[in-house]
């Protein structure tokens, strides 16, 4: 083949190929976006309830036993 | 008498030619840089060792029914070592400053230009006598400016396995020279005050969006660009195993153990296509020119589009991160981070270049599968 016919097919490759990859990016931008407000939305819907469960959990010990627990375990690793 | 003379014709001195001899010394070499330098140890040196092992006279372990051979025929003709690899490069990935700031995608895009410019070097270079790059061969080269071995690999795997020996051999040893190649670039192409832009500081992602970004990657390939499918399919494998967070023993085996195994034979298969005929040739040459010339071209687009990004944005984009968006992670990242604190000691660009460096990544492999619907 002649140079200056592979030289025309490399240009337009050139010219396809950057075009192709900058329209996949771009659709990914978007779709990214779209992605960050679908996931914003759910989670202000979601919040109130979380807050909810979380309570109780956390009054479920307390705060005395905790530090007594770490207190012991790090007592149980200094000596191993 | 006669015993001793087909000893004689069975020992290495009797059979070690030139060329062979020079290709021992590549792969002694090879070894040196990744041993003394500490040029992309993991992989130069199974390379390396590779290059010699198929060089020993006699022992013919490249030659049908020899080890290398087999772990060439099984792993890189069919392409599954790279792509297993990809799996690894995914898991290990985290898209987060991506997902915060996806405008960065542009800047991965940029980078590519690297690519396609280096394809039309490629077939310019054939009015030097000398030089018969096919469209085949000039892809493959061109890929090394995706700065991203697995993806060099697989494409020259596919598209032009003569030269995947150099191919593979330039694409790593330039990305063990990111350090070295961009900075002047990225110092030429910018002032001092472009380099000190502080840029505003990213938001949290959630592990939701984290989650869904690899699956919807997934079907954007699957919709405008199945012949991508292998890279970017084990890619967003890899990420999803990580992020998913319910399969974290398969993705600890894929970025460590697995990737690591897979690097193992992968560099040894690399390393056996270092045969004298395929690299002591001034094609080689060639390859290794325009390696570095598809680098520095992908660094400078990607600068360009970050300073025309900074002009037209209302947030501030410094335009070292254009850098990072040859792949190479994460030391592209590292390399802007660095630079950008020379002229700024208090601004780290780090996480802001993880970005665009990930974008590369992607950039890359949706390149290679443009290069493989039209060339192959």
């Amino acid at each position: 083949m002649e140079i200056s016919e592979l030289l025309a097919q490399a240009a337009n490759l050139m010219l396809t190929g950057m075009i192709g990859v900058f329209l996949f990016l771009s659709i990914l931008i978007f779709a990214v976006k779209a992605l960050s407000k679908l996931a914003a939305t759910e989670q202000e819907s979601q919040q109130p309830a979380t807050k909810k469960s979380s309570k109780p959990v956390s009054t479920g010990v307390p705060a005395a036993h905790v530090a007594a627990i770490s207190a012991a375990v790090s007592q149980f690793r200094q000596k191993n | 008498m006669d015993g001793l003379l087909n000893l004689w014709q069975a020992t290495g001195i009797a059979n070690l030619t030139f060329p062979a001899l020079s290709m021992i010394a590549v792969g002694c070499g090879l070894l040196y840089l990744a041993i003394a330098k500490k040029f992309e140890p993991l992989l130069l040196v199974p390379i390396g060792f590779g290059a010699i092992l198929t060089n020993i006279p006699v022992a013919a372990l490249s030659e049908p029914g020899g080890l290398l051979y087999y772990v060439y025929y099984i792993g890189i003709d069919s392409g599954i070592f790279p792509l297993l690899i990809f799996m690894g490069v995914g898991a290990l990935t985290d898209f987060s400053a991506l997902i915060a700031n996806p405008r960065m995608l542009l800047l991965g895009a940029a980078a590519q230009f690297g690519i396609f410019a280096t394809l039309f070097g490629a077939i310019l270079l054939n009015f030097i006598p000398g030089f018969e790059f096919t469209l085949q061969d000039a892809s493959a080269i061109a890929i090394i400016g995706g700065a991203d071995g697995p993806t060099a690999i697989f494409l020259a795997s596919k598209l032009s396995p003569e030269l995947l020996g150099a191919i593979a051999v330039a694409a790593y040893s330039y990305m063990a020279l990111v350090p070295i190649i961009q900075p002047p670039i990225m110092r030429l192409l910018t002032s001092d005050e472009e380099r000190s832009i502080a840029m505003p500081q990213l938001r949290v992602v959630s592990k939701r969006e984290k989650i869904l970004f690899p699956l919807m990657v997934l079907s954007l390939t699957l919709l405008f660009l199945p012949a991508a499918a292998p890279l970017v399919g084990m890619f967003c494998l890899g990420n999803l195993m990580r992020e998913s967070g319910v399969v974290d023993r398969l993705s600890n085996t894929a970025q460590n153990e697995l990737i690591n195994i897979t690097t193992i034979f992968l560099g040894l298969a690399v390393g056996s296509k270092l045969a004298a005929d395929q690299f002591l040739t001034v094609e080689t040459l060639g390859i290794l020119v325009l390696g570095a010339l598809a680098f520095s071209i992908g660094t400078a687009s990607g600068v360009y589009m970050a300073k025309i990004m900074n002009r037209v944005s209302s947030n501030p984009i410094n335009p070292l991160v254009g850098a990072a968006g040859v792949s190479a992670v994460p030391m592209a990242a590292r390399v802007v981070n660095k630079v950008g604190l020379e002229s700024n000691p208090h601004n780290f660009l780090l996480m802001h270049a993880m970005g665009p460096n990930v974008a590369g990544v992607l950039g890359s492999a949706v390149a290679a599968g443009i290069l493989l619907a039209l060339v192959n």
